[in-house]
């Protein structure tokens, strides 16, 4: 089973920490692998928008005598995940039976991996304010999701649809190694991104691909408290909120002499309050036994290399590559996150393409990070916008020196949301007036006249004060309507004068 | 030799969801007992330098490709021996208050 670990050194944080009781955390998250067919049978797993009860079979719906057979690709999945985790995974696993009746369980067991578990160890680390976080990895196991129960209005009946019955998960269970609710909700995030990045998950949150329980405990010594766990978070706000709001709620029990008592708890959005649930059994309780139907697992270590030379880039990759373009830790975060969340659009697979052509990355990664991203946020329909043509377009006229940053976002915000605009977009900003004038000889003309009519501020450039060449700009661009680019104005008005 | 008491029995029959009588209480626990002591004739066995093992027949990974597999039935097929059913979803007694 787990190793136990000493508990961590109290971190220098909690001395300016108001309570005097120290929160410890550990997580629990279940992740869906993104297979096309169930962990044991053939039946089709993306249950988002079936009718109930059509995506099942003899195996899914436990009938006697069905014999299980393993998914490779689940297989395949864990094993990059361990990889995405920092660790190699088992060599040997094997299957178990979880044993407990409830109406959404058809088999009256789940299959899952008990001791021998396809993931021991890794970590996951994030930053928080600036400060390089890690949260250790205690083990990750295969199992089976169980079905998926409703209880209309006022009936007094519950209704059960067994087409997730059967859906592959990983649960990946970590340390108690956070201490605070942003440490918690930092760590799910960072989990989430890992997850979708290494392509192990779609990472549909509506649709619970993850879930997350929360196990808090708070003490005023060396010592381990008694720990409550919240259940099925489905939001990384969810599981901020939870542990603060356990930490408070358990801080009073424990100020007021009373215990906390070991229970599962469950998240009341409309509240936003944890509350108790019915209690489960305990591990014993289980009566945790071989399944005899499905043989061990063995992995071969040529198979985890090939697994490893064709892993997904990584966060961690796209953070090094982001802030060697300049990019802060927030601004990565934001495109790293529409990456995942918005990725019919393609964001990374631009932002590659770019700079594998030696085309400016920099100018790109801003343009996403200031004005596409902060506008699929508001419009979600403008995921399906060819980028490729529009950012390139948009470069090649930025680079020619005829857009200003100004009219660079609004040319990009015009192109994303009509067809029109993109399919030609510099004529499209030469009607519009967004292109500046940076042809010389026409600019020269006009320079030459207001050189002529502002004698006085030419003067005192030649007397070597700045500021006139400012005005003297500043004149240019009110006669050229905003159309010249301020640069080449003032390089001619400086070789004018020189000149003159 | 290990003995089931009567709350074993009790746990058992909570964790099975069944409800016993005081007379099947006294019947299962004498049951339960002798299934136990047959089992334990194992004990009898010598396993030292025995490698613990969870399976006998000498497979390993026995998996199938991730594709769709047609099992020749109506998945609706599955749903007619339901006792009660409502709307394709099976009925169970509420689970939440």
């Amino acid at each position: 089973m787990a190793k136990k670990k000493a508990l961590n050194k109290w971190p220098k944080k909690v001395k300016t920490m108001s309570s005097k009781y120290l929160p410890t955390i550990g997580i629990e998250c279940h992740v869906q692998l993104r297979t096309k067919t169930k962990l044991f049978s053939g039946a089709d797993n993306d249950a988002r928008t079936a009718k109930p009860n059509t995506l099942i079979n003899h195996i899914d719906f436990g009938l006697p005598g069905a014999l299980p057979v393993f998914n490779r690709e689940a297989l395949h999945l864990a094993v990059r995940a361990a990889l995405a985790l920092g660790v190699e995974p088992q060599l040997f696993s094997t299957f178990d039976r979880k044993h407990y009746f409830y109406p959404d369980l058809p088999m009256g067991y789940q299959i899952t991996q008990y001791d021998q578990p396809v993931i021991i160890g890794g970590q996951v680390e994030y930053t928080l304010n600036g400060e390089l976080k890690r949260v250790s990895i205690t083990r990750a196991h295969l199992e089976a999701d169980a079905g998926k129960s409703s209880h209309p209005g006022t009936k007094d009946y519950s209704l059960v649809d067994l087409n997730r019955a059967g859906t592959p998960l990983l649960e990946i269970v970590s340390e108690p190694d956070m201490h605070s609710a942003a440490e918690a909700r930092a760590f799910a995030e960072e989990l989430y991104l890992l997850m979708c990045y290494a392509e192990v998950t779609d990472g549909d949150l509506y649709h619970g691909n993850m879930r997350f329980d929360v196990n808090v405990s708070l003490s005023d010594n060396d010592k381990l408290g008694v720990r409550s766990e919240t259940k099925n978070l489905n939001s990384f706000r969810a599981v901020e909120k939870a542990v603060d709001y356990e930490i408070k709620r358990q801080s009073e029990l424990l100020e007021r002499n009373q215990l906390v008592v070991q229970e599962t708890r469950g998240w009341n959005e409309a509240k936003q309050k944890t509350i108790p649930q019915r209690s489960k059994e305990n591990a014993d309780d289980y009566r945790y036994m071989p399944d005899p139907d499905l043989p061990p697992i063995e992995i071969d270590p040529k198979y985890i290399k090939q697994v490893e030379s064709e892993m997904p880039k990584l966060p961690a990759f796209w953070r090094n590559e982001l802030s060697a373009l300049g990019l802060s830790s927030s601004q990565s975060n934001i495109l790293l996150e529409a990456g995942v969340n918005f990725a019919e659009a393609k964001y990374m697979d631009l932002v590659l393409d770019f700079s594998s052509r030696g085309l400016n990355t920099k100018a790109l990664v801003n343009w996403l990070v200031n004005v596409d991203i902060p506008l699929v946020k508001t419009d979600s329909s403008l995921i399906r916008t060819d980028r490729n043509k529009l950012y390139l377009d948009v470069l090649n006229l930025v680079e020619a020196g005829k857009l200003s940053s100004t009219n660079t976002k609004e040319l990009i915000a015009a192109a994303l949301k009509s067809s029109e605009v993109l399919s030609n977009i510099s004529a499209y900003a030469s009607q519009a007036g967004l292109l500046q004038q940076s042809d010389s000889s026409q600019l020269e003309e006009t320079i030459k006249e207001i050189l002529f009519t502002n004698a006085e501020a030419v003067k005192d450039v030649k007397a070597g004060q700045d500021k006139a060449i400012g005005f003297l700009i500043g004149q240019v661009m009110a006669k050229t309507s905003g159309q010249a680019n301020p640069e080449v104005a003032r390089q001619l008005i400086e070789k004018l004068i020189k000149q003159a | 030799m290990a003995r089931l008491s009567k709350d074993d029995v009790l746990r058992l029959a909570h964790l099975a969801r069944i409800e016993l009588s005081n007379d099947e209480i006294e019947e299962f626990l004498i049951e339960l007992n002798e299934v136990l002591a047959y089992f334990q004739q194992l004990q009898s066995l010598d396993t030292k330098g025995i490698i613990e093992t969870n399976q006998v027949n000498g497979l390993t990974n026995v998996m199938r490709d991730d594709q769709l597999i047609d099992y020749g039935y109506a998945p609706r097929v599955l749903l007619k021996n339901l006792p009660l059913k409502m709307d394709d979803q099976i009925q169970v007694k509420r689970m939440v208050e």
